[in-house]
């Protein structure tokens, strides 16, 4: 939920339980205030009725009253209390029955007891409150429309500079050197996170710089040991006075030697990939590349026994052909190395995706398998390759997919994205 | 061939000049810029091994300096650098190849072999050995005027071995040439052993004499026996 409407949605209830409680005492005060009165006024009546029969000696004529009824009844036995409450009545003039408040006393006219009803209208109090309570609804609705349209309007706009600021943050790339984006405002936390992220920005530039420089340099560095490595090694192959155990024992240095040399080469690359250092995009003619790589791992598919189908459309793919040629490397590796001895590998290309599906051991680690350095227990890889290939598809915006089912495992290069 | 190495790194210029020397070449060295320029300048050599990361000055320069000498001397640049720029910036300046850190001295050796026959023979591109004369231009071998029919990777292997005669040549070494080092191979270079296998079979029906020999199971030797 967004703050505004959070906010706003507190203010509004707020607002609604305010007005309505003030609402229910203007009704309750008001309509006890104006009771009071017309009971003031019955009052008044009945001492006037009490003078005049006191003067008189006789009741005066109801019809002598305006705005008010009279009624007398004349009582025998049962004398009631005097007493005030609300009645309806008829009224002669406006034809038709209205509420009223009545008074219910008695006066004694020559020593008889006589029941004097005092009713008065209630319709002019009534139209009072009513016109209190819509103005009081009225308020409310025009308070809570108020609200919406700030919130619609006039929040919106004093948010946008944050909003500027958090696709600033989405889309920040510790690789590019932009600025995050901004809005001018005068509003002060506003500016204040503006400074604050870019200062973080800057110092994790600096740091991703510094750490960058250093593995650059550290990769450099590691690779002239190497070399040295190396070149000794064939040095001292070629001295050739080897016993068959020293000749096995050189065998397995060597192995390590070139495992730490594609080790290494992988590691930059994978740093290359993600710093997008390689430029050179050029359309690529996929179904020609793929069938190259065909033919070049035959001798592959030939030792473990494997079939190889294929079922090529012409696609043209804009990329490096350096990348293109490792991604194709590297899915078809990884097809013949946890194949099974005499299994298949079926390549399918059109122009939506490039799906590689292998037979193999059924059940190694879904999910995980783009990880670096994951891999099932018997591989011979370094576990980079596929977190190479994936590396290669973020670049250039492609989904790689990779499933398993029975023994089938399938990797899919969807180009769309 | 007369070569001269350009490299700072003392043990691996050592490693380099004990693989070259032999055979009849005559090899130099410069471990700085400045010894290597004064060298190029009066100097002429079938293949410069030029290091790019070199005291004293950018080895691109020294390109430079060739170009403007109008020397036709070869250029092979190693490069602890694996970027695409650089190689692209070293063959622009007029380099005949590229090579990247680490690699096998057997692989140095073939292409710089490679550079310096395309550089002296002027197209006429022949290895003799022996009795055998290989074509590279034209991918022929015939060994006492018998043509032996090569499929395209045995011929690659062979001149492979031409290039690095009376030396170990290791699998890993062979398979990286032959396949191109970007290639996840497997650490079982088994397949290579088919290669050898059929390569070895047809020289021996046409006639030459039996050059291979199998070394410690690491790799092969091909060379006078």
């Amino acid at each position: 939920m967004k703050l505004a409407n959070r906010y706003n949605r507190v203010n509004i209830l707020t607002s609604i339980v305010v007005l309505a409680i003030t609402g229910l005492i203007y009704y309750v005060v008001i309509h006890f205030i104006l009771t009071e009165k017309l009971d003031r006024d019955l009052v008044v009546e009945e001492n006037e009725i009490r003078q005049y029969v006191g003067t008189f000696h006789k009741l005066p004529l109801p019809a002598s009253y305006l705005d008010q009824q009279i009624a007398y009844k004349n009582l025998s036995t049962h004398i009631p209390e005097r007493e005030f409450l609300y009645t309806s009545y008829y009224n002669p003039k406006e034809q038709e029955n209205e509420p009223g408040r009545s008074l219910i006393t008695v006066v004694y006219l020559n020593g008889k007891a006589v029941e004097v009803t005092i009713t008065k209208s209630r319709v002019e109090s009534e139209d009072l409150v009513r016109i209190i309570l819509l103005i009081t609804v009225g308020i409310t609705l025009i308070l809570l429309l108020s609200l919406l349209l700030i919130n619609r309007f006039v929040l919106n706009r004093l948010w946008r500079p944050f909003y500027v600021i958090l696709n600033g943050m989405k889309s920040f790339e510790v690789t590019r050197m932009d600025a995050i984006a901004y809005e001018d405002t005068p509003i002060d936390e506003f500016n204040e996170l503006h400074q604050s992220v870019n200062a973080m920005a800057e110092r994790v530039r600096n740091d991703y710089k510094e750490l960058k420089s250093f593995t650059d340099n550290a990769s450099h560095e590691m690779m002239t040991p190497l070399a040295v490595i190396n070149s000794k090694l064939d040095s001292l192959l070629q001295t050739e006075s080897f016993t068959a155990q020293q000749g096995a024992l050189l065998a397995d240095v060597y192995h390590a030697t070139g495992r730490l040399s594609r080790l290494h080469q992988s590691l930059l690359l994978l740093a290359k990939i993600e710093n997008n250092l390689i430029p050179d995009l050029q359309e690529i003619d996929f179904k020609e590349m793929v069938a190259v790589k065909g033919r070049q791992f035959q001798e592959l598919f030939e030792k473990d026994g494997l079939s190889l189908t294929t079922d090529l459309q012409a696609v043209e793919i804009k990329m490096s052909r350096y990348l293109a040629d490792i991604l194709l490397n590297n899915l078809f590796s990884n097809a013949v190395r946890h194949n099974v001895s005499g299994g298949y590998i079926h390549v399918k290309l059109d122009p939506a995706a490039l799906v590689i599906s292998n037979s193999g051991k059924p059940g190694n680690g879904q999910g995980k398998v783009f990880d670096r350095f994951s891999k099932s227990a018997d591989s011979e890889g370094m576990g980079l390759g596929l977190a190479i290939t994936k590396q290669i598809c973020n670049l250039y915006g492609f989904r790689i997919h990779y499933a398993e089912k029975d023994g089938k495992h399938v990797f899919a290069v969807h180009f769309a994205g | 061939m007369k070569i001269l190495v350009i490299e700072d790194e003392p043990a691996l210029l050592e490693s380099m000049l004990a693989y070259f020397t032999g055979e009849g070449n005559i090899c130099e060295h410069a471990s700085d810029f400045a010894s290597a320029s004064e060298k190029i300048a009066v100097y002429s050599y079938d293949c410069i091994l030029l290091d790019l990361g070199l005291p004293g000055g950018e080895g691109l320069e020294l390109l430079t300096k060739l170009k403007k000498l109008k020397k036709r001397d070869g250029v092979l640049i190693i490069s602890a650098r694996h970027s695409l720029d650089d190689k692209l910036a070293g063959l622009d300046l007029g380099a005949d190849d590229y090579l990247v850190k680490p690699f096998h001295l057997s692989e140095l050796k073939a292409r710089v072999s490679a550079i310096v026959r395309r550089k002296n023979f002027d197209g006429d591109n022949v290895i003799h050995f022996n009795e055998m004369i290989v074509d590279v231009a034209a991918m022929k071998v015939t060994v006492k005027g018998n043509q032996v029919v090569l499929t395209k990777k045995e011929f690659d292997l062979l001149v492979y071995f031409l290039s690095n005669r009376n030396k170990v040549v290791t699998k890993n070494a062979m398979a990286e040439h032959l396949w191109g080092d970007e290639m996840d191979l497997s650490d079982d270079f088994d397949f290579i052993y088919t290669h050898v296998k059929n390569l070895r079979k047809k020289l021996l029906e046409a006639g030459a004499a039996d050059y291979l020999r199998s070394v410690y199971g690491i790799g092969y030797k091909f060379g006078d026996i």
